[in-house]
Protein backbone atom coordinates (compact mmCIF):
# COMPACT_ATOMS: atom_id res chain seq x y z
CA UNK A 1 0.00 0.00 0.00
CA UNK A 2 1.06 3.60 -1.04
CA UNK A 3 2.27 6.10 1.91
CA UNK A 4 -0.96 8.18 2.18
CA UNK A 5 -0.14 11.99 0.52
CA UNK A 6 -1.02 14.59 3.18
CA UNK A 7 -1.89 17.25 0.85
CA UNK A 8 -4.83 19.03 1.27
CA UNK A 9 -7.07 19.06 -1.23
CA UNK A 10 -5.46 16.12 -2.62
CA UNK A 11 -3.13 17.36 -5.32
CA UNK A 12 -1.70 14.87 -7.29
CA UNK A 13 -3.39 13.41 -10.21
CA UNK A 14 -2.14 14.81 -13.96
CA UNK A 15 -3.44 13.82 -17.22
CA UNK A 16 -3.68 15.00 -21.05
CA UNK A 17 -6.45 15.50 -22.82
CA UNK A 18 -6.61 12.58 -25.84
CA UNK A 19 -7.09 12.66 -29.41
CA UNK A 20 -9.89 10.14 -28.52
CA UNK A 21 -11.98 12.61 -25.93
CA UNK A 22 -12.42 15.12 -28.72
CA UNK A 23 -16.05 15.25 -30.41
CA UNK A 24 -17.44 17.41 -33.50
CA UNK A 25 -17.70 20.56 -31.50
CA UNK A 26 -13.62 20.64 -31.72
CA UNK A 27 -13.16 20.32 -27.57
CA UNK A 28 -13.15 17.70 -24.88
CA UNK A 29 -16.78 15.64 -25.04
CA UNK A 30 -19.17 15.76 -21.45
CA UNK A 31 -18.56 12.13 -21.42
CA UNK A 32 -14.66 11.99 -21.49
CA UNK A 33 -14.64 14.67 -18.71
CA UNK A 34 -15.89 12.41 -16.54
CA UNK A 35 -13.32 9.78 -17.89
CA UNK A 36 -10.68 12.13 -17.26
CA UNK A 37 -12.22 12.44 -13.50
CA UNK A 38 -12.91 8.84 -13.21
CA UNK A 39 -9.11 8.67 -12.88
CA UNK A 40 -8.76 10.91 -10.40
CA UNK A 41 -11.00 9.01 -8.13
CA UNK A 42 -8.75 5.64 -9.01
CA UNK A 43 -6.34 7.71 -7.69
CA UNK A 44 -8.09 9.11 -4.94
CA UNK A 45 -9.01 5.03 -4.13
CA UNK A 46 -5.46 4.23 -4.58
CA UNK A 47 -4.69 6.46 -1.25
CA UNK A 48 -7.40 4.14 0.37
CA UNK A 49 -5.82 0.74 -0.85
CA UNK A 50 -9.25 0.18 -2.77
CA UNK A 51 -7.97 0.49 -6.38
CA UNK A 52 -7.06 -1.55 -9.34
CA UNK A 53 -5.65 -4.66 -7.10
CA UNK A 54 -8.59 -4.49 -4.69
CA UNK A 55 -11.07 -5.47 -7.77
CA UNK A 56 -8.29 -7.79 -9.32
CA UNK A 57 -8.00 -9.66 -6.04
CA UNK A 58 -11.97 -10.06 -6.27
CA UNK A 59 -11.63 -8.31 -2.69
CA UNK A 60 -13.94 -5.64 -3.71
CA UNK A 61 -15.42 -3.15 -5.69
CA UNK A 62 -16.12 0.43 -5.77
CA UNK A 63 -19.23 1.96 -7.64
CA UNK A 64 -20.26 5.61 -8.21
CA UNK A 65 -23.37 6.35 -6.96
CA UNK A 66 -24.11 10.12 -7.38
CA UNK A 67 -22.80 12.24 -9.60
CA UNK A 68 -22.90 15.99 -10.95
CA UNK A 69 -20.22 18.09 -13.29
CA UNK A 70 -20.09 21.48 -14.08
CA UNK A 71 -18.68 22.64 -17.49
CA UNK A 72 -16.89 25.58 -16.46
CA UNK A 73 -14.46 26.25 -19.98
CA UNK A 74 -13.64 24.15 -22.56
CA UNK A 75 -10.61 22.12 -22.87
CA UNK A 76 -8.86 21.08 -26.12
CA UNK A 77 -6.86 17.88 -27.61
CA UNK A 78 -3.20 17.97 -25.91
CA UNK A 79 -4.42 19.99 -22.89
CA UNK A 80 -2.23 19.19 -19.88
CA UNK A 81 -5.10 18.86 -17.19
CA UNK A 82 -3.95 19.02 -13.24
CA UNK A 83 -7.07 17.50 -10.80
CA UNK A 84 -7.68 18.37 -7.24
CA UNK A 85 -9.64 16.38 -4.81
CA UNK A 86 -11.40 17.15 -1.64
CA UNK A 87 -12.81 15.16 1.10
CA UNK A 88 -16.37 16.62 1.99
CA UNK A 89 -17.48 13.69 4.06
CA UNK A 90 -17.51 9.92 4.31
CA UNK A 91 -19.48 7.46 6.56
CA UNK A 92 -18.99 3.52 7.25
CA UNK A 93 -19.58 2.61 3.42
CA UNK A 94 -19.53 6.04 1.25
CA UNK A 95 -17.33 9.18 0.49
CA UNK A 96 -18.37 12.47 -0.67
CA UNK A 97 -15.94 14.53 -2.83
CA UNK A 98 -15.56 16.61 -5.08
CA UNK A 99 -12.74 17.09 -7.82
CA UNK A 100 -11.79 20.55 -9.73
CA UNK A 101 -9.91 20.19 -13.35
CA UNK A 102 -7.63 22.85 -13.47
CA UNK A 103 -5.73 23.96 -17.19
CA UNK A 104 -2.40 22.44 -15.95
CA UNK A 105 -0.18 25.23 -17.36
CA UNK A 106 -3.03 27.80 -17.89
CA UNK A 107 -4.42 27.26 -14.71
CA UNK A 108 -7.94 28.27 -15.17
CA UNK A 109 -10.78 25.70 -13.79
CA UNK A 110 -12.44 23.57 -16.50
CA UNK A 111 -14.57 21.82 -14.60
CA UNK A 112 -15.65 19.86 -11.48
CA UNK A 113 -17.57 16.62 -10.61
CA UNK A 114 -19.09 16.19 -7.22
CA UNK A 115 -19.39 12.54 -6.60
CA UNK A 116 -20.67 9.82 -4.29
CA UNK A 117 -18.76 6.82 -4.20
CA UNK A 118 -19.63 3.75 -2.17
CA UNK A 119 -18.07 0.63 -1.08
CA UNK A 120 -19.08 -2.79 -2.92
CA UNK A 121 -18.78 -6.63 -1.73
CA UNK A 122 -17.15 -8.28 -4.42
CA UNK A 123 -19.32 -11.45 -4.61
CA UNK A 124 -22.18 -9.78 -3.48
CA UNK A 125 -22.04 -6.81 -5.69
CA UNK A 126 -23.81 -5.43 -2.79
CA UNK A 127 -22.88 -2.14 -0.47
CA UNK A 128 -20.20 -2.76 2.55
CA UNK A 129 -18.51 -1.27 5.10
CA UNK A 130 -14.71 -0.15 3.91
CA UNK A 131 -12.03 -2.92 4.37
CA UNK A 132 -10.25 -1.85 8.08
CA UNK A 133 -7.35 -0.82 6.43
CA UNK A 134 -9.33 2.07 4.13
CA UNK A 135 -11.23 3.56 7.39
CA UNK A 136 -8.06 4.94 8.91
CA UNK A 137 -6.75 6.40 5.33
CA UNK A 138 -10.14 7.92 4.94
CA UNK A 139 -10.56 9.53 8.41
CA UNK A 140 -7.01 10.90 7.95
CA UNK A 141 -7.62 12.28 5.35
CA UNK A 142 -11.32 13.55 6.13
CA UNK A 143 -9.05 14.97 8.90
CA UNK A 144 -6.36 16.72 6.55
CA UNK A 145 -9.71 18.37 4.55
CA UNK A 146 -12.09 19.67 7.13
CA UNK A 147 -10.55 22.61 7.55
CA UNK A 148 -10.95 23.85 3.31
CA UNK A 149 -13.48 26.07 2.20
CA UNK A 150 -16.47 24.11 0.92
CA UNK A 151 -16.11 24.90 -3.12
CA UNK A 152 -19.06 27.04 -4.65
CA UNK A 153 -19.70 24.23 -6.94
CA UNK A 154 -20.38 21.36 -3.58
CA UNK A 155 -24.43 20.70 -3.39
CA UNK A 156 -25.47 23.03 -6.61
CA UNK A 157 -29.14 22.42 -7.77
CA UNK A 158 -29.34 22.49 -11.61
CA UNK A 159 -32.06 24.69 -12.95
CA UNK A 160 -32.41 27.94 -15.27
CA UNK A 161 -31.54 30.98 -13.09
CA UNK A 162 -32.90 33.73 -14.05
CA UNK A 163 -32.23 37.58 -13.35
CA UNK A 164 -34.37 39.46 -11.13
CA UNK A 165 -36.93 41.79 -12.91
CA UNK B 1 -31.46 38.24 -33.19
CA UNK B 2 -31.97 34.96 -33.78
CA UNK B 3 -30.32 32.97 -36.82
CA UNK B 4 -33.18 31.45 -39.19
CA UNK B 5 -31.95 27.80 -40.42
CA UNK B 6 -31.81 27.58 -44.26
CA UNK B 7 -32.72 23.94 -43.83
CA UNK B 8 -35.88 21.56 -44.07
CA UNK B 9 -37.00 20.31 -40.05
CA UNK B 10 -37.86 17.26 -39.22
CA UNK B 11 -41.56 16.43 -38.74
CA UNK B 12 -41.83 17.57 -34.85
CA UNK B 13 -42.70 14.64 -32.25
CA UNK B 14 -44.77 16.50 -28.90
CA UNK B 15 -44.82 13.07 -27.14
CA UNK B 16 -44.81 13.78 -23.36
CA UNK B 17 -42.53 12.65 -22.08
CA UNK B 18 -40.20 12.44 -25.56
CA UNK B 19 -39.60 8.69 -25.91
CA UNK B 20 -37.89 7.83 -29.00
CA UNK B 21 -33.83 7.60 -28.26
CA UNK B 22 -32.72 3.63 -28.39
CA UNK B 23 -29.50 2.34 -27.53
CA UNK B 24 -26.78 -0.53 -26.84
CA UNK B 25 -24.26 -0.38 -24.09
CA UNK B 26 -21.27 -0.63 -26.50
CA UNK B 27 -17.97 -3.38 -25.23
CA UNK B 28 -15.85 -0.62 -24.95
CA UNK B 29 -18.33 1.12 -22.24
CA UNK B 30 -17.55 -1.71 -19.86
CA UNK B 31 -14.87 -0.94 -17.23
CA UNK B 32 -12.79 -3.37 -14.64
CA UNK B 33 -15.96 -4.02 -12.70
CA UNK B 34 -17.66 -5.57 -15.51
CA UNK B 35 -20.21 -2.66 -16.34
CA UNK B 36 -20.88 0.25 -18.01
CA UNK B 37 -18.42 2.86 -16.54
CA UNK B 38 -20.19 6.09 -15.01
CA UNK B 39 -18.15 8.55 -17.52
CA UNK B 40 -20.29 6.28 -20.63
CA UNK B 41 -23.47 6.38 -19.46
CA UNK B 42 -23.06 10.18 -19.81
CA UNK B 43 -22.08 9.52 -23.19
CA UNK B 44 -25.24 8.02 -23.64
CA UNK B 45 -27.09 10.32 -22.25
CA UNK B 46 -25.87 13.25 -24.56
CA UNK B 47 -26.99 10.72 -27.59
CA UNK B 48 -30.40 11.43 -25.53
CA UNK B 49 -29.84 15.07 -25.51
CA UNK B 50 -28.91 15.14 -29.28
CA UNK B 51 -31.92 12.90 -29.91
CA UNK B 52 -34.34 16.01 -28.20
CA UNK B 53 -32.04 18.89 -30.07
CA UNK B 54 -32.71 16.75 -33.81
CA UNK B 55 -36.11 17.05 -32.42
CA UNK B 56 -36.31 20.97 -32.48
CA UNK B 57 -33.95 21.39 -35.77
CA UNK B 58 -30.77 21.14 -34.19
CA UNK B 59 -28.96 18.37 -35.46
CA UNK B 60 -25.82 17.14 -37.28
CA UNK B 61 -26.71 19.76 -39.90
CA UNK B 62 -26.44 22.50 -37.42
CA UNK B 63 -22.90 21.76 -36.60
CA UNK B 64 -21.57 20.96 -40.18
CA UNK B 65 -23.30 23.75 -41.35
CA UNK B 66 -21.73 25.91 -39.01
CA UNK B 67 -24.91 27.77 -37.65
CA UNK B 68 -24.57 27.00 -34.31
CA UNK B 69 -23.47 24.52 -31.87
CA UNK B 70 -24.99 23.06 -28.35
CA UNK B 71 -23.00 22.60 -24.67
CA UNK B 72 -23.77 21.05 -21.88
CA UNK B 73 -23.20 23.42 -19.18
CA UNK B 74 -23.82 20.88 -15.97
CA UNK B 75 -25.22 17.76 -15.40
CA UNK B 76 -26.09 15.14 -12.34
CA UNK B 77 -26.66 11.77 -12.96
CA UNK B 78 -27.95 9.21 -10.26
CA UNK B 79 -26.45 5.80 -10.86
CA UNK B 80 -29.68 3.65 -9.82
CA UNK B 81 -28.73 -0.09 -11.39
CA UNK B 82 -25.57 -1.58 -13.38
CA UNK B 83 -25.83 -2.02 -17.05
CA UNK B 84 -23.83 -5.08 -18.56
CA UNK B 85 -22.09 -5.18 -22.48
CA UNK B 86 -24.76 -5.65 -24.99
CA UNK B 87 -27.48 -4.26 -22.88
CA UNK B 88 -30.49 -2.62 -25.08
CA UNK B 89 -31.37 0.93 -23.49
CA UNK B 90 -34.44 2.50 -23.96
CA UNK B 91 -34.42 7.11 -22.77
CA UNK B 92 -37.42 9.44 -21.80
CA UNK B 93 -36.61 12.90 -21.85
CA UNK B 94 -38.61 15.36 -20.12
CA UNK B 95 -38.33 19.38 -20.87
CA UNK B 96 -38.17 20.81 -17.23
CA UNK B 97 -37.35 24.32 -18.14
CA UNK B 98 -36.72 26.77 -21.10
CA UNK B 99 -35.38 30.40 -21.77
CA UNK B 100 -34.23 32.27 -24.81
CA UNK B 101 -30.74 30.22 -25.05
CA UNK B 102 -31.11 27.25 -22.73
CA UNK B 103 -33.52 24.26 -21.26
CA UNK B 104 -33.38 21.93 -18.77
CA UNK B 105 -33.89 18.25 -19.57
CA UNK B 106 -34.66 15.28 -17.54
CA UNK B 107 -33.87 11.82 -19.03
CA UNK B 108 -34.33 8.71 -17.78
CA UNK B 109 -32.09 5.90 -18.70
CA UNK B 110 -34.65 2.23 -18.46
CA UNK B 111 -33.16 -1.51 -19.96
CA UNK B 112 -34.87 -1.68 -22.55
CA UNK B 113 -36.19 -5.48 -22.41
CA UNK B 114 -36.26 -5.78 -18.98
CA UNK B 115 -37.44 -2.60 -18.00
CA UNK B 116 -35.69 -1.24 -14.96
CA UNK B 117 -34.28 2.10 -14.24
CA UNK B 118 -30.75 2.28 -14.92
CA UNK B 119 -29.98 6.11 -14.82
CA UNK B 120 -31.38 9.73 -14.77
CA UNK B 121 -29.52 12.63 -15.64
CA UNK B 122 -30.51 15.99 -15.52
CA UNK B 123 -29.12 18.56 -17.38
CA UNK B 124 -28.53 21.93 -18.69
CA UNK B 125 -27.96 23.06 -22.37
CA UNK B 126 -26.91 26.29 -24.27
CA UNK B 127 -27.31 27.03 -27.79
CA UNK B 128 -23.89 28.70 -28.74
CA UNK B 129 -22.85 30.64 -31.67
CA UNK B 130 -20.89 29.11 -33.91
CA UNK B 131 -18.13 32.13 -34.67
CA UNK B 132 -17.53 33.13 -31.32
CA UNK B 133 -18.98 30.06 -29.69
CA UNK B 134 -20.49 32.33 -26.75
CA UNK B 135 -24.30 31.66 -25.73
CA UNK B 136 -26.77 33.34 -28.38
CA UNK B 137 -31.01 32.49 -28.82
CA UNK B 138 -31.86 29.81 -29.78
CA UNK B 139 -32.51 30.05 -33.81
CA UNK B 140 -35.59 31.01 -34.77
CA UNK B 141 -37.16 27.45 -36.01
CA UNK B 142 -35.82 25.48 -32.80
CA UNK B 143 -37.43 28.45 -30.51
CA UNK B 144 -40.56 27.74 -31.63
CA UNK B 145 -40.90 23.81 -31.83
CA UNK B 146 -39.37 24.16 -28.42
CA UNK B 147 -42.68 26.04 -27.17
CA UNK B 148 -44.85 23.57 -28.66
CA UNK B 149 -42.34 20.62 -27.02
CA UNK B 150 -42.84 23.06 -23.57
CA UNK B 151 -46.70 23.15 -24.06
CA UNK B 152 -46.96 19.16 -24.10
CA UNK B 153 -44.58 18.92 -21.43
CA UNK B 154 -45.31 21.49 -19.02
CA UNK B 155 -47.98 19.52 -17.15
CA UNK B 156 -45.65 16.27 -16.53
CA UNK B 157 -45.24 15.78 -13.00
CA UNK B 158 -41.96 16.65 -12.04
CA UNK B 159 -39.63 13.84 -11.40
CA UNK B 160 -38.63 13.07 -7.69
CA UNK B 161 -35.18 12.63 -9.01
CA UNK B 162 -34.79 16.28 -10.28
CA UNK B 163 -33.00 18.76 -8.18
CA UNK B 164 -31.50 16.46 -6.19
CA UNK B 165 -28.80 18.11 -3.76
CA UNK B 166 -25.71 15.34 -3.13
CA UNK B 167 -25.19 14.25 0.52
CA UNK B 168 -24.88 11.33 3.15
CA UNK B 169 -28.49 11.29 4.52
CA UNK B 170 -27.80 10.34 7.98
CA UNK B 171 -29.50 8.53 10.34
Amino acid sequence: MIEADPGAPLDIHRATVLPEWIDWNGHMNVGFYVVAFDKATDTLCNQFGVSWEYTREKIGMTFVIEAHVTYDREVKEGDPLRITTQLLDYDAKRVHYIHAMYHATEGYLAATNELMLMNIDFATRRSAPWPDWAMPRIEKMAEAHKHLPRPAQAGRIIGIKRKQP
Amino acid sequence: MSVILPYEMPALVTTAPLDVHRSTVLPEWVDWNGHMNLAFYVTAFDQASGAFMRNIGLGRRYVDGKHGMTFVLETHVTYDREMKGGAPMRFTTQLLDRDAKRVHLFHEMFHADEGYLAATNETIVMNIDFASRKSAPWPQQAAERLEQVWQAHQHLPRPAKAGRVMGLKKK
